[in-house]
């Protein structure tokens, strides 16, 4: 599988690059140019930016870009729908520009370092400067390469799959979110489950104040039964689906209801009825394209939903208090707790487990914390990647901000470092946890 | 200026202005997403505060407003074609406008059309056809809808006032916008209702009247002067006594704690000392509610400091007493925390839900059953101006309306072939 995602990533730009050179049929030379160039300034600038500057900026800078593109198409599958059934609304004046190669030529340069910089990201990161170029070169090559393969094989497509615009961008993005969606620090389907989770909690609760719709203690529990339903994780990943799909669908419908071309005008029947055939065959055609988008993006939530990331998620080791409440949990012994990886631990008191976990973050200091966060239920972390990931929500928790409170993170819990190792108060870990436990159960299950 | 007010008019009639707004408030929940987890709790703080924000939304039910204007003087014009009322047709009005150089006689068309299915009407130099019910008055109504939920948003958001306050039983009803007569009772029961388990009146007895009595329910929320009152908790308004070996005194203490349902604790400070009791209220054996049945038995922890010194069980009148230590609850009664909204946003929502059925219960079996399809056909000089318009069926109408127009085609080469031919003899 690891080795089959590069291959795929490939096959994606190219799939992007024959959308786009069959959108921009006057363009197809500044767009094989551009896309070439793209694609390898996207790759440099990974290895760049990921040598020059430490963290993860690179990675945050694609996600953005990645963010912004698919907020974009939002807009345009809006617009899109609209134009579709309202004829009156000017959406866009500047139809000089569009026909001249700039745009197609920018907007192809624009598409190639994000898809560079995305199959990059997939590559080992080495210690030197040289293996590293040794890489990163041939990719950058390759990609540029199959821009003009791609040349060459758009002319092999049928003549009558046609793409309008908003499908092409449609196409391009989703086709972007196929490729990011195997990194787990790209991906944008699961973030985006876990707001969408997280909004209509709040929209629901405030929706409920605002309408002044009584408290829990007085509904009967099967219809609060159902309200909670709107405050678990499947309707965060069901709404993540809409959102997902939306532009798609939008934009299918948009050429659906392309409104036909008038023939009232014309007098013989035989006539008229041949245009509109011809019309509804031709619009007909053009929803290949975007058919071909919703496969790319149902290809992203799954590979999101079920990542092929091993998770480094160690079996909890049970520990008890002394008599006096305190846990000890050993500095060297079973586990190295300076290590940079996860331990978990399980202490049991009055027939309830307490699961918490002790890890170095990257500033080499040690931090406790609850297996469960303050929002999700408590399915616990595991480790990948420089970050820890919320088993419930599936949300990226960085490395070094674990051991802060808030949002999806870690829920933090005092302790005192000395020199036999870690030591925890018993009592503040239990009521920490059942603090936790309680109110997250009580959000998830029972609504408000 | 007239030229600023079309300006004006035309975006805030447009359609696209509800999409843009939208999008607007999704790109600034985005932005503050990424600061904060409270996103749509500050959003709307934000916009209760930004003169620019709450100036934004507002666009929202005026451009609804405008919009049930420009959809009903639409409706309105093309009933007036129908009636000949006005000279001339706009095409603007249809989806298709044709203009034919040919006779003006109608007598067959309108048989044909009879037999396509269409009610006729002709007068003068028109014949209007038509089958079908408008959308036009369900959109209004759903255009209405739209304008009370962003407006009932809009007031709730910039004018929402919340007091909170206990009520308690045998005490004055306490309203930030003045006090009521005493509370006479607090019932809390089972409900038969499909939504509600539980009914909670509050009846309060009418100030400076002989005997009548104010009620309170849950739902739909009540209003006293101006005010909804919204239950919110349940919860008891304890009176108790205590005293220590160490005190100087007797502790005397109305306190009221949310203690509903029973097992919930709740804790009270002894003022002064290092005393604290925890309390919670007891589940009968018999399965029975104690806030409904008003026998109330409370389970107590006396605490010093984080150290338990006794507990035990309490009932309402009871006393406990061992080695100088004394605790008694004279007197335990219902309370309810309640808040007090000043909020006219909400009257607005609910009529909004209101028009919402009924504009979908009714635009739904229109738009699927007997959608709206007309054509008419204006002779004016030598011409005829024909223009059609549907709102379901568009190709099968579109068919019978390019049918009519071949058969006006067809009438006038006869006719000129007729005059041709008489001109040749």
């Amino acid at each position: 599988m690891p080795v089959l995602i590069p291959i795929l990533q490939l096959f994606a730009w190219t799939v992007i690059l024959l959308v786009v050179m069959r959108g921009t049929p006057g363009f197809r030379r500044y767009v094989t140019i551009g896309a070439g160039i793209g694609f390898a300034l996207g790759v440099a600038g990974v290895l760049v930016i990921s040598r020059l500057l430490p963290g993860d900026l690179h990675l945050r800078i694609i996600r953005t870009a990645l963010g912004v593109s698919f907020f974009f198409l939002w807009a345009v599958a809006v617009a899109a729908i609209y134009r579709s059934n309202v004829r009156d609304i000017p959406l866009f004046r500047g139809k000089r520009l569009t026909d001249s190669p700039l745009p197609a030529f920018a907007c192809t340069i624009m598409t190639g370092v994000i898809a560079g910089s995305i199959i990059a990201c997939r590559l080992p990161g080495f210690d030197g400067a040289a293996v590293q170029i040794l890489a990163f070169a041939p990719l950058a090559l390759t990609g540029a390469l199959l821009a003009f393969a791609a040349l060459a094989g758009e002319k092999a497509l049928p003549t009558s799959i046609t793409v309008t615009p908003s499908a092409l961008l449609l196409t391009v993005v989703a086709l972007l979110l196929f490729c990011s969606s195997s990194i787990l620090r790209l991906d944008l389907f699961s973030p985006l489950s876990m707001k969408v989770m997280k909004g209509i909690h709040d929209f629901v609760h405030q929706f409920m104040e605002s309408v002044l719709i009584p408290d829990h203690i007085f509904i009967r529990p099967e219809i609060w039964g159902y309200i909670g339903i709107l405050f678990g994780k499947e309707v965060g990943f069901w709404g993540g689906m809409v959102i997902w799909f939306t532009p798609a669908i939008l934009i299918a419908l948009a050429i659906h209801f392309e409104p036909l071309p008038s023939v009232a005008h014309i007098r013989q029947g035989a006539q008229r009825r041949r245009l509109l055939a011809d019309a509804i065959r031709t619009r007909r055609s053009r929803l290949v394209i975007p058919a071909v988008a919703v496969v790319a993006l149902a290809a992203a939530a799954y590979q999101s939903s079920f990542p092929s990331v091993e998770y480094w998620d160690p079996k909890p080791l049970a520990v008890t208090a002394t008599p006096a409440g305190d846990i000890l949990i050993p500095k060297k012994g079973e586990v190295d707790l300076w290590d940079g990886k996860l331990h978990k631990y399980l202490y049991k008191q009055g027939g309830k487990e307490v699961r918490f976990f002790v890890l170095m973050t990257p500033d080499g200091k040690l931090t406790v914390d609850l297996d469960a966060c303050a929002i999700c239920k408590p399915d616990g972390y595991g480790q990948t990647e420089g970050t820890v990931i919320c088993y419930y929500c599936k949300t990226l928790i960085p490395l070094d901000t674990v051991g802060k409170p808030g949002g999806c993170n870690p829920v933090p819990v005092p302790f005192t470092e000395r020199e036999d190792g870690v030591h925890i108060e018993a009592i503040t870990l239990y009521n920490s946890w059942t603090r936790t436990v309680q109110a997250t159960t009580r959000i998830k299950e029972n609504g408000k | 200026m007239k030229r600023l007010f079309r300006a004006i008019w035309t975006i805030v009639s447009s359609r696209v202005l509800i999409p843009v707004v939208m999008g607007f408030f999704l790109v600034v929940y985005i932005g503050i997403a990424f600061f904060s987890d409270e996103t749509l709790i500050l959003l709307m703080a934000l916009t209760r505060r930004s003169f620019l924000l709450g100036t934004v939304l507002a666009l929202l039910p005026l451009n609804c407003a405008s919009r049930i204007f420009v959809e009903a003087d639409r409706f309105r014009k093309r009933r007036q074609a129908m009636t000949d009322a006005v000279s001339g047709l706009q095409p603007s009005l249809y989806d298709e406008t044709v203009d034919l150089m040919t006779c003006s006689e109608f007598a067959d068309l309108e048989g044909r059309l009879v037999t396509a299915g269409y009610r006729t009407k002709r007068s003068g130099n028109l014949l209007a056809a038509w089958r079908g019910i408008s959308l036009s008055p369900s959109r209004i109504i759903f255009l209405a809808a739209m304008f009370c939920l962003f407006s009932g948003i809009l007031v709730s958001l910039m004018s929402r006032t919340v007091y909170r306050l206990p009520v308690i039983e045998g005490e004055t009803f306490q309203a930030p916008t003045g006090n009521g007569g005493i509370v006479e009772r607090i019932i809390f029961g089972k409900s038969s209702g499909p939504i509600l388990a539980r009914d909670l009146v509050i009846e309060v007895a009418e100030s400076g009247s002989a005997g009548g009595l104010d009620r309170f329910g849950v739902y739909p929320p009540s209003r006293f002067r101006g005010l909804f009152v919204y239950p919110r908790y349940l919860g008891i308004a304890l009176f108790y006594r205590f005293s220590a070996p160490d005190m100087p005194g007797v502790y005397e203490k109305h306190d009221v704690l949310p203690l509903y349902p029973p097992g919930k604790e709740a804790a009270t400070e002894i003022s002064g000392s290092p005393y604290r009791i925890t309390l919670r209220l007891e589940k009968p054996d018999d399965g029975s509610d104690p806030y409904i049945t008003g026998r109330m038995s409370f389970f107590f922890k006396l605490m010093k400091g984080t150290d338990v010194l006794y507990s035990g069980s309490l009932a309402r009148g009871g006393e406990f007493a061992r080695n100088g230590y004394r605790l008694e609850f004279p007197d335990c009664r219902r309370m309810v925390i309640t808040d007090f909204i000043g909020d006219y946003g909400v009257l607005l929502i609910w009529a909004a839900s209101l028009l919402f059925l009924v504009a979908v219960s009714t635009w739904m079996p229109i738009r699927l059953f007997c959608s709206r399809r007309e054509m008419l056909f204006r002779s004016e000089d030598d011409m005829i101006r024909a223009c059609s318009r549907s709102e379901g069926g568009v190709r099968r109408h579109a068919g019978v309306f390019h049918e009519a127009l071949d058969l006006l085609e067809t009438k006038k080469n006869a006719k000129q072939s007729k005059d041709g031919g008489v001109s040749a003899k």
